[in-house]
């Protein structure tokens, strides 16, 4: 892994081990009702202040708390048509299942590629530390997914080319 | 319109259909392919070695259409694909620019083998169209030091250009894609098209350029034709690919070039959509793991032996512990049993039977005999 990710990596890590301490907290507007805060923003003193997360202009993580829920957007790199192409087709074949995920939005935040939201409910359900492994994991798995699939496809490009201009020979 | 396969499946199977089962009915087909190719198949009970097959092809270029029948060269070809089988009709059928005559009777032992030739008409015509073209281009198209273009119709919205230049032939294909990422894939398959074409390992193949406007000798050619979303694929053929047998190959690839790199775009497409599958279901598998159950669950099994124990009975020892067990239940859980309260408990602690206003009483038949 390239030293950059690495940090990049461990400071996301740290940032949600130290958000992700969530608790039950009924809506104050609306009576038997209970939401992610983080969604709503309906009370300021249920906010905590958004941490944003840089590695490089095109990649970036925006870490929002509140009191009962938790966002996380991501910003992953594009560096050419291709790669824009591809974690635009990946990440929308991700959302679109997003129950299978439990944690993962169906709509990215603005600005953002894909989204993440976790409640005090997933944490009662899941254990912490294996939810923040997960996330950085899935970090992880989508640069190198994108990366091999760019290989991929030009590697199958040129196959496919060497064959074509071989019936001319 | 082209395809990888030169024999039509459908044809080939109506004929080998003909050719192996005997009539009880007339047959009469219509067929139609790409939308813009026609077959028209008839054969009668009455005289059933001779089948007729008609076809409707699209002409390749306006600029070469003498009438609406094919040419000579073409005919020839035709012929060629077995003289003895097939007989060319004269005229052809209304609405079809060649019949032929399948004479089943004179088929040679590889049987199939010719049928499949047969089956393979309308690309023989397509190929010897541009085939044709290629020989035929002199001289007088140079026009103010430009070769004019011929352009070739074989789908409305896929025509392509042949340019002849002194040393050279020149293929230039404007490419149109639907959607962007099919633009985006096609664009990274005509790099890689250039690369392979420049490298040492392909030397002898034609040379390859791409380029997202329109190349210089394609200037007066309609706006319309010129607009790409592709860019131009030009491949510069040189004597040595229409030399001999190669001719037939470099032509045959030349008009399926576009079905080719549409191929080549679906099965990227499909391809991407399986690795897109497989890495769901890895990462899907990573978040099962973070339930708080699971580690519960291993604790428990670790913890209890009798469990372990269990699990090794057999059943009918399983049968009689659980019948053991549920008698001691019962023991424990049935009341007080004294002797002699149950006549106690009739006597002095039940309830009295009230009987209401509203009921009546149901008397019963008299059923013994009335006497007078």
């Amino acid at each position: 892994m390239a030293n950059s990710l690495r940090l990049y990596l461990t400071c996301i890590r740290n940032t949600l081990e130290a958000a992700m301490c969530l608790q039950n907290f009924p809506c104050q507007e609306v009576e038997r009702h209970n939401k992610p805060e983080v969604e709503l923003k309906t009370s300021p003193e249920l906010l905590l202040n958004p941490v944003l997360i840089c590695r490089n202009e095109a990649e970036r993580c925006l870490i929002e708390t509140s009191i009962n829920s938790l966002r996380i957007s991501l910003k992953v790199k594009q560096s050419d048509e291709l790669e824009n192409i591809l974690t635009k087709k990946f990440l929308r074949f991700l959302s679109m299942r997003a129950e299978a995920f439990q944690v993962l939005r169906r709509k990215p935040v603005q600005g953002y590629d894909i989204s993440f939201l976790i409640t005090n409910y997933h944490c009662e359900e899941m254990q912490k530390q294996k939810l923040i492994d997960f996330i950085v994991q899935f970090m992880e798995d989508i640069d190198k997914e994108i990366s091999e699939l760019k290989l991929s496809v030009n590697t199958r490009g040129r196959l496919v080319a060497t064959e074509f201009l071989k019936q001319f020979i | 319109m082209a395809c990888f396969e030169r024999a039509s499946p459908a044809l080939k199977e109506i004929l080998l259909r003909l050719y192996r089962d005997e009539r009880t009915i007339d047959v009469d087909h219509h067929l139609h392919e790409f939308g813009s190719v026609e077959y028209y198949i008839q054969s009668t009970v009455s005289d059933p070695d001779r089948t007729y097959l008609s076809i409707s092809t699209p002409i390749l270029s306006q600029a070469f259409l003498i009438s609406t029948r094919l040419s000579r060269y073409t005919m020839e070809k035709v012929k060629a694909i077995s003289a003895d089988v097939l007989e060319i009709m004269e005229p052809p059928k209304e609405g079809y620019q060649l019949t032929l005559r399948l004479n089943f009777a004179r088929m040679p032992h590889e049987s199939i083998k010719t049928i499949t030739d047969i089956a393979a008409v309308q690309g023989v015509i397509l190929s010897s169209q541009l085939e044709e073209m290629l020989m035929n281009v002199n001289s007088q198209d140079v026009a103010q030091g430009m070769y004019k273009p011929i352009k070739l119709v074989y789908h409305p919205r896929e025509p392509f250009y042949v340019i002849k230049q002194p040393q050279k032939i020149t293929a230039v294909f404007p490419m149109r894609f639907k959607e962007k990422t099919d633009v985006i894939i096609a664009t990274a398959f005509f790099q890689e098209l250039m690369d392979v074409a420049n490298s040492k390992a392909c030397a002898k193949a034609p040379h390859c350029i791409w380029s997202p406007i329109p190349p210089p000798e394609l200037r007066g050619e309609a706006i319309e034709d010129l607009s790409t979303n592709g860019g131009f694929v030009s491949f510069d053929i040189t004597s040595r690919h229409i030399e001999g047998k190669r001719l037939d190959k470099t032509v045959w690839n030349l008009l399926n070039f576009y079905a080719f790199v549409k191929n080549h775009v679906k099965s990227t497409r499909g391809f991407i959509q399986r690795r897109m599958r497989t890495c769901l279901k890895s990462l899907v598998e990573v978040l099962q793991k973070t339930g708080l159950q699971d580690d519960q669950q291993i604790k428990k099994v670790k913890g209890y032996k009798r469990m372990k124990k269990l699990v090794n009975f057999s059943k009918s020892k399983i049968f009689r512990y659980r019948s053991d067990f549920t008698s001691k239940l019962k023991r424990i859980r049935s009341r007080l049993k004294i002797h002699g309260f149950g006549h106690f408990r009739r006597k002095w602690l039940s309830f009295p039977n009230f009987s209401s206003k509203t009921k009546y009483r149901k008397l019963e038949k008299d059923t013994s005999p009335q006497h007078n």
